[in-house]
């Protein structure tokens, strides 16, 4: 092979690696839908998972550029779900998403904390939530991984 | 004092445990900011005083009183202080023995998202400084 093709070769390899991450992130997402589908899922008077939540989530998992790392998963006590991005116990972004376009996120950066609502049109991340989440975990952060 | 034997306010030294039920409410370093957040019905995180030990009575009002059909994974462990520095507050509510709630989440009916970001700032605290114990190490 010559040399761009080469490089044709690898961007597929590396974009199907990808996708394959980001499908199994959606499979996941899914399972726990199934898991909190039912109200009480947690034993502690939580509503049952939306699915316009999931839906949405989907969507919004389908929009992050592939150098952002991928989130990890919660469902939340009103049934939205939650995307967390865990440098450490110190260091995260916390990004809600429940059946509307407006996502509540927050964050704790060291000493740095906030919160904020953005619009998600299901195409693009917002810009302020894409700049958090790399601010806190980098770039395809190494230490951001499920247990 | 309460039926449980315990003083009717929470001390900010005490241990205040929340039951974890799903293995998405936790990392292998931390319980996620979600585990804390509120119920929406009562406005409050039920919690129980115990700490981590001894773990067979932690584990033991968790099967008890929270589990139901469910598996008890792990418990997220916190001082009332750590939640009281948050700006939240921690009241004993029993029943059932040992309860208490977690409440003083900000809560504003013409703008929930907003309401959820404020809600998540706070729940992020209280899981930062949060234990994770294990059940099944």
């Amino acid at each position: 092979m010559d040399n761009a093709t080469e490089r044709v070769e690898r961007q597929r390899e590396s974009s199907q690696a990808l996708f394959g991450k980001k499908a199994a992130k959606i499979d996941q997402l899914w399972a726990l839908a199934r898991e909190c589908a039912d109200e009480n899922w947690d034993g502690t008077g939580a509503a049952a998972i939306e699915i316009g939540a999931v839906l949405r989530t989907e969507g919004f998992l389908r929009a992050l550029p592939d150098r952002v790392p991928l989130p990890e998963l919660a469902v939340e006590p009103d049934g939205a779900v939650s995307l967390d991005w865990i440098r450490s116990p110190r260091r995260l972004v916390s990004v809600s998403v429940g059946r509307g376009s407006r996502l509540a996120f927050a964050w704790l950066d060291g000493t740095n904390r906030g919160h904020a609502v953005e619009r998600f049109d299901g195409e693009t991340v917002p810009g302020p939530i894409l700049e958090r989440i790399e601010a806190v975990v980098g770039n395809g952060d190494a230490a951001l991984r499920a247990p | 004092m309460l039926p449980s034997g315990l003083p009717e306010i929470v001390a900010d030294g005490e241990d205040l445990a929340r039951f974890l039920t799903s293995s998405s409410q936790y990392t292998a370093r931390m319980a996620k900011p979600a585990a804390f957040l509120p119920a929406p019905k009562g406005r409050e995180t039920s919690v129980f005083r115990h700490g981590a030990e001894p773990a067979d009575a932690l584990w033991a009002i968790g099967e008890r009183i929270v589990a139901g059909s469910r598996t008890i994974h792990g418990a997220a462990v916190v001082k009332a202080g750590d939640v009281r520095a948050s700006g939240l507050g921690v009241f004993a509510e029993e029943p059932p023995p040992r309860h208490a709630t977690i409440r003083g989440w900000p809560w504003r009916d013409d703008d929930p998202e907003l309401q959820k970001a404020q809600q998540k700032e706070l729940a992020i605290l209280v899981a930062s400084d949060a234990t994770l114990v294990w059940r099944f190490p």
